[in-house]
C-alpha cells in the first residue's frame, strides 16, 4: 500500500513457556505514521506479543526485524535505545511528583552550576508544557502533582514523554481500559496525534469500539494464534467482533 | 491526524482550550501546598507560645544552649527525612550514634597500649557505619522485607554489641576521657567546638534590619504575584510609597534604640503609619484599581464577627482571672464549687452534644440510635469526665492561663479572617470595616496584655509584634479592597514576585543565622553543622537528579525502575548516608561531652522519625521536605526547652510531644488535601 518500508516486521513469531504455546506463528508489520491495533480477548496472547516486541521476552522462533535488520534484544533497555517505547497500564509515574518531574524522570536535563550539576528546572518545565501542547493537551500548571490529573491526562503525559525521548515505535498497553467514555476519546486523540508525528504506534486493546476509529491495521489474536491481519478498508465493526470471538477466520 | 489540529481550526488559543476546571492558583495557595509550610507555622507558633510564657525562654544564652542540644536531632532528622521520602525507615539510626561513639572511644583508649590517634578511630567508625548502612540496604533490596523489620534487627544487634564491647573492654558502660588521644584538639574544634567571638555589638541591629527587609520583600513579592499590573506606574503615588517606607524605617529604628515600654509613642505611630502608607501607595502606583461592590453584611460574616470580638475580649481580659506566677495544679487551685461545676459540665457535655445532633438527625433512624446510645453514652460521659479532670490535674494555673490567652486570641483572629472573607465578594465597605476592626482588635489586645503583664518581654517584643501584625492586616485589607486581584498567570510579574520573595528569604535567613549562631557571642559548631546539612539535604532533594530519583523511588518504585532509575542503588545509598550521619552525630556528641554512654541514642530513632513527620514528610514515602524535617526537630527542641522554662511539669513534655505529633500530621494532611482540591 504505502511506499514506506515497515519500521517493525515480525515474521512467524512463536513463544513457548515449557509446554504452553503462548504464541504460534504470528506475523505483522508496523509502519511509521500508522496505528496498528492488536486485538484479542483475555488470554489471547496480547501481553506475550508486546513483551516480545518491547524486549522483555525473546521469541522461541521466528524473525524480528527493526528497519529491515534482524534484531534480538537481551533487555527492554536495548529495545528502548532503538526507540521502541512502551507505555504500560500502571503508567510508570509517581503520583505525588509534579508533572515536569515525572516527564523527565530518569533523564533529567542538567545544567552546570559551577562545579556541580543541577536539574535545569526552567527548561524542564517549559519543555514538558510544550511537548504536551503538541499532542493537544494544555496542562496549565506543570508543577501540580500527577496524582491530581485525570486518567486520560496521565496517559497523555506518558505518551508525550515517550514521543519526546525519541520513540520511533510506541507500544500502548490497554491505554483505555480504566477510563470513561470522554477520557477514552481524549486518549485515542493523543494516539492519533502521536501517529501523525510519524511514529509507528501499536495499540493493544480488547475493546473493538476503541480500536476501530483509530486503527489503520488490525492484528487479531485468539488463543495464541493469529486469526487475521486486516487493513481498515476491509473491516466493519460486526466482522471485527466475529473475528475476535474466534468464530470465523479471515481468509 | 484530524484531532491534533482541531483547536487551530476553531481559532482557540491553546490557553483557552484547556480544562476550565483548572483555575489559576494565587501565590498563597501555591505556598500552602509545600510540605514545610505547616512545620514553619508550627515552629513560629510554638516559639511565640513559650516566648510569651517563660521568662527564661528565648533569651540569647538559653536559645544558643538548647539549639546546641537539639543539633544532633536536627542533623539526623535531615537524613531520616530523605530516607523516608525514599520510602524506607531506619530504626538502627539512633543506636548507630552510640555505636560510633563507643567505637571511637574504645579504639582511642584501648586498641593498643595507650590507644591510637583519632585520625584513625573516626574514619574507622565511619567505615563501620557505612558497612551497616550497606547491609541494611542490601537486605531490604534483596529480600523485599519491610525496612522496619530489617533495621529493627540491626537495631538490636548494634544495641547489644555496644553494651557487650563497652563492658568487656572498658568494664563499665560509660567510656570517658578520650581527650588524651592524639588529634583530639582538632576534632573537638571541628565537631564540638565553641568559638568565642566576643561581644557582638550589631547582632540585634542586623537581626531587626534583616527581619524588616524580609517582611517588606515578602509583602511586595506577594502583592506582585496577586494583583493586575497597570500599564504605567504613577509617579506621585510611588513618591508617597517611598516616603512611607522611609518613615517606617525611621520609626522602627528609633523604637529599637529607645525603651519600648515607656517608649516613644510618636516613633511607634510614625513607623506603623509609614508601613501602611508605603504598602497601600505602592499598590496604587503599580496596579489596577477595582470597582466598589455594594451589598449588605452577610449573616455568615455577622456570626464570625461576633465570635471574633468575643475571642479577642477573652484574650485581653482572661489573663486577669489567673495569677501569672501561680504554679499550683489547676484542680487544687479551683474552689470546691468550681470543681463540681467543671466535673458536672464535663460529664454532661457529651450528653448535650448527643441530644443536639439527635434533634437535627434523621427521624427514622432514631430507634436504632437510642439503642446504641444506651450502651455507649455512659462510657463516653465517663471518659469525658476522667479526661477533663486529669487534664486539670496535670496542668498548672499559669499553663492554663497561657493556653486560654493563646487559644482565644488565635481563635478570634481566625474568626475575624473568616468574617472578612465572607464579606469580600459581597461588600467592599464591609470588607474594609471588618479588616479595620480586626486590625483594631489586635491593637486592643496588645495594649490589654501590656498593661496586665509583669514580664518585661510582653511589654517589648510581643507588644511590638502584635502592633506590627495589626498594621499588616490593615494594609493588606486596603490593598485587597481597592486593587484588582489577578485570576490568570502573568509570567513576568510572577517571576519578579518570586524573585523578591526569594531575596527576602535569603536576607531574613542571614539575619536569623547571625542571631542564632552568634547569639551570645559563642559560635557553636553543632548548630553550624545542623544548618549545613539542612542546606545540603534540601539542595540534593530539590535541585539534583539524585533528589528526583529519591522522590520517584519512594513514590512508585516500579515506575522509577521502568524509566531507568537505579532504584536499588538509590535506596542503598540512602541507608548508607543515614548510618554515616549517625556516625557523624556520634562523633560530634563524643567530642562535646568527652565521654559516651553505651546506651546513647537508644530510642532516639523514633524522635528522628517524629521530627520528619512533624515536618510534613509522608510516612509512606514519595513526598516531603528536608527543611520541614529540620523545622520539625526545632519544634521538638523548643517544646523540650520551653516547658521547663515556663516552670511547668517537666514530664508533661511527652504529652505535649504526642499532641504536637498528632496535630501536625492532621494539619499537614488537611492543608495538602485542601490545596490540591482547589485547582
Amino acid at each position: 500500500m504505502t511506499a514506506k518500508n515497515p519500521l517493525l516486521e515480525l515474521d512467524n513469531i512463536s513463544k513457548y513457556f515449557g509446554n504452553v504455546k503462548a504464541l504460534e506463528n504470528v506475523s505483522t508489520k508496523v509502519l511509521a505514521g500508522q496505528v496498528t491495533c492488536v486485538l484479542g480477548d483475555n488470554g489471547a496472547g496480547k501481553s506475550t506479543f508486546i513483551k516480545i516486541i518491547s524486549g522483555l521476552h525473546k521469541p522461541s522462533s521466528g524473525k524480528y526485524k527493526f528497519e529491515g535488520h534482524e534484531v534480538s534484544f537481551e533487555s527492554p533497555r536495548e529495545a528502548r535505545s532503538l526507540g521502541i517505547a512502551t507505555v504500560y497500564q500502571d503508567l510508570a509515574m509517581a503520583p505525588l511528583m509534579s508533572v515536569w518531574r515525572n516527564f523527565f524522570l530518569g533523564s533529567e536535563p542538567m545544567r552546570r552550576f559551577g562545579p556541580i550539576n543541577v536539574i535545569d528546572a526552567k527548561f524542564a518545565r517549559k519543555t514538558a508544557k510544550e511537548e504536551m501542547a503538541k499532542l493537544g493537551i494544555d496542562v496549565r500548571d506543570v508543577d501540580q502533582p500527577v496524582g491530581t490529573l485525570s486518567g486520560g491526562e496521565r496517559q497523555s503525559v506518558a505518551i508525550a514523554r515517550a514521543v519526546y525521548f525519541g520513540a520511533r515505535v510506541l507500544i500502548l498497553d490497554e491505554p483505555t481500559s480504566a477510563l470513561g467514555v470522554r477520557q477514552s476519546d481524549l486518549v485515542l486523540g493523543y494516539v492519533r496525534a502521536a501517529a501523525a508525528r510519524d511514529l509507528g504506534v501499536i495499540l493493544i486493546t480488547h475493546n473493538p469500539q476503541h480500536a476501530l476509529p483509530v486503527g489503520d491495521r488490525f492484528l487479531i489474536l485468539n488463543r495464541g494464534q493469529s486469526i487475521g491481519q486486516l487493513e481498515k478498508a476491509d473491516l466493519t465493526y460486526e466482522r471485527l467482533i466475529e473475528l475476535m470471538s474466534g468464530r470465523i477466520h479471515a481468509a | 491526524m484530524g484531532e491534533a489540529s482541531v483547536s487551530e481550526v476553531d481559532g482557540l488559543s491553546p490557553a483557552k482550550s484547556g480544562d476550565e476546571r483548572i483555575s489559576y492558583r494565587g501565590p498563597i495557595k501555591r505556598l500552602l501546598v509545600s510540605p514545610e509550610i505547616g512545620a514553619l507555622i508550627g515552629a513560629v507558633v510554638v516559639w511565640a507560645f513559650f516566648w510569651g510564657n517563660g521568662d527564661k525562654f528565648g533569651t540569647a544564652g538559653s536559645t544558643a544552649n538548647f539549639l546546641d542540644v537539639a543539633a544532633p536531632l536536627g542533623i539526623m532528622a535531615v537524613v531520616v527525612a530523605l530516607l523516608m521520602i525514599g520510602g524506607e525507615f531506619d530504626l538502627s539510626a539512633g543506636v548507630m550514634t552510640g555505636a560510633s561513639g563507643v567505637t571511637i572511644a574504645l579504639m582511642a583508649k584501648y586498641f593498643t597500649e595507650g590507644g591510637i590517634s583519632l585520625w584513625v578511630c573516626i574514619p574507622a567508625a565511619f567505615l563501620l557505619a557505612g558497612c551497616v548502612g550497606w547491609w541494611n540496604g542490601f537486605l531490604v533490596n534483596r529480600t523485599g522485607l519491610p525496612s522496619f523489620i530489617v533495621t529493627l534487627g540491626s537495631f538490636f544487634v548494634i544495641k547489644g554489641a555496644n553494651l557487650v564491647f563497652a563492658k568487656r573492654i572498658n568494664s563499665k558502660v560509660n567510656v570517658a576521657d578520650v581527650d588524651k588521644a592524639h588529634g583530639y584538639k582538632f576534632f573537638k574544634a571541628l565537631l564540638g567546638g565553641e568559638n568565642t567571638f566576643g561581644e557582638m555589638k550589631y547582632r540585634g541591629l542586623i537581626f531587626i534590619v534583616g527581619g524588616l527587609l524580609f517582611a517588606a520583600l515578602l509583602v511586595l513579592g506577594l502583592i506582585e504575584q496577586s494583583l493586575v499590573r497597570k500599564q504605567s506606574a504613577s509617579a506621585g503615588d510611588l513618591a508617597f510609597a517611598v516616603a512611607g517606607l522611609a518613615a517606617a524605617i525611621a520609626g522602627v529604628l528609633i523604637l529599637h534604640r529607645t525603651d519600648s515600654i515607656n517608649g516613644n509613642y510618636l516613633a511607634g505611630v510614625v513607623g506603623l503609619v509609614g508601613t501602611v502608607v508605603a504598602i497601600v501607595f505602592y499598590s496604587r502606583a503599580r496596579f489596577e484599581s477595582r470597582h466598589k461592590i455594594v451589598g449588605a453584611l452577610p449573616d455568615e460574616s455577622k456570626r464570625f464577627l461576633a465570635l471574633g470580638i468575643f475571642g479577642m475580649l477573652v484574650a485581653s481580659f482572661a489573663g486577669r482571672l489567673f495569677d501569672r506566677n501561680e504554679e499550683q495544679v489547676m484542680l487544687q487551685w479551683m474552689p470546691d464549687t468550681l470543681r463540681m461545676v467543671v466535673a458536672v459540665f464535663a460529664a454532661l457535655f457529651p450528653l448535650a452534644m448527643t441530644i443536639r445532633s439527635f434533634a437535627r438527625g434523621d427521624k427514622e433512624a432514631r430507634g436504632r440510635v437510642i439503642a446504641s446510645l444506651i450502651v455507649r453514652l455512659p462510657v463516653i460521659c465517663l471518659v469525658s469526665l476522667i479526661g477533663v479532670v486529669s487534664l486539670f490535674q496535670l496542668t498548672t494555673v499559669q499553663a492554663v492561663r497561657a493556653v486560654v490567652i493563646t487559644a482565644a486570641g488565635s481563635g478570634g483572629a481566625v474568626c475575624f479572617y473568616q468574617a472578612r472573607r465572607a464579606a469580600a465578594k459581597i461588600s467592599t465597605k464591609w470588607f474594609l470595616t471588618i479588616g479595620a476592626l480586626m486590625s483594631g482588635a489586635f491593637v486592643f489586645v496588645a495594649f490589654a496584655l501590656r498593661a496586665d503583664a509583669n514580664a518585661e518581654r510582653f511589654r517589648g517584643g510581643i507588644f511590638a509584634s502584635l502592633l506590627l501584625v495589626a498594621t499588616l492586616i490593615l494594609a493588606t485589607t486596603i490593598v485587597e479592597a481597592t486593587n484588582r486581584i489577578r485570576t490568570a498567570p502573568d509570567e513576568k510579574a510572577d517571576a519578579l514576585g518570586r524573585r523578591l520573595v526569594l531575596v527576602g528569604i535569603v536576607l531574613g535567613s542571614i539575619a536569623l543565622t547571625v542571631r542564632l549562631l552568634f547569639s551570645d557571642g559563642v559560635f557553636r559548631m553543632s548548630v553550624f553543622w545542623w544548618l549545613f546539612f539542612t542546606v545540603i539535604g534540601a539542595f540534593v532533594l530539590t535541585k539534583t537528579k539524585y533528589g528526583n530519583w529519591i522522590f520517584a523511588v519512594g513514590g512508585n518504585k516500579d515506575a522509577a525502575r521502568a524509566t531507568g532509575v537505579p532504584a536499588d542503588k538509590v535506596k542503598t545509598t540512602l541507608f548508607v548516608a543515614t548510618s554515616l550521619m549517625g556516625a557523624f552525630v556520634g562523633a560530634m556528641i563524643l567530642m562535646r561531652l568527652n565521654s559516651v554512654q553505651a546506651q546513647q541514642g537508644d530510642g532516639q530513632e523514633f524522635e528522628y522519625i517524629i521530627a520528619a513527620v512533624v515536618g510534613g514528610n509522608l510516612m509512606t514515602g514519595g513526598y516531603g521536605s528536608v527543611i520541614g524535617a529540620s523545622l520539625g526537630a526545632l519544634i521538638m527542641a523548643i517544646s523540650k526547652n520551653g516547658i521547663p522554662a515556663a516552670r511547668w511539669n517537666q514530664d508533661g513534655r511527652f504529652i505535649f510531644l504526642g499532641a504536637v505529633l498528632l496535630v501536625s500530621v492532621l494539619v499537614n494532611n488537611y492543608v495538602r488535601k485542601k490545596a490540591n482540591e482547589q485547582r
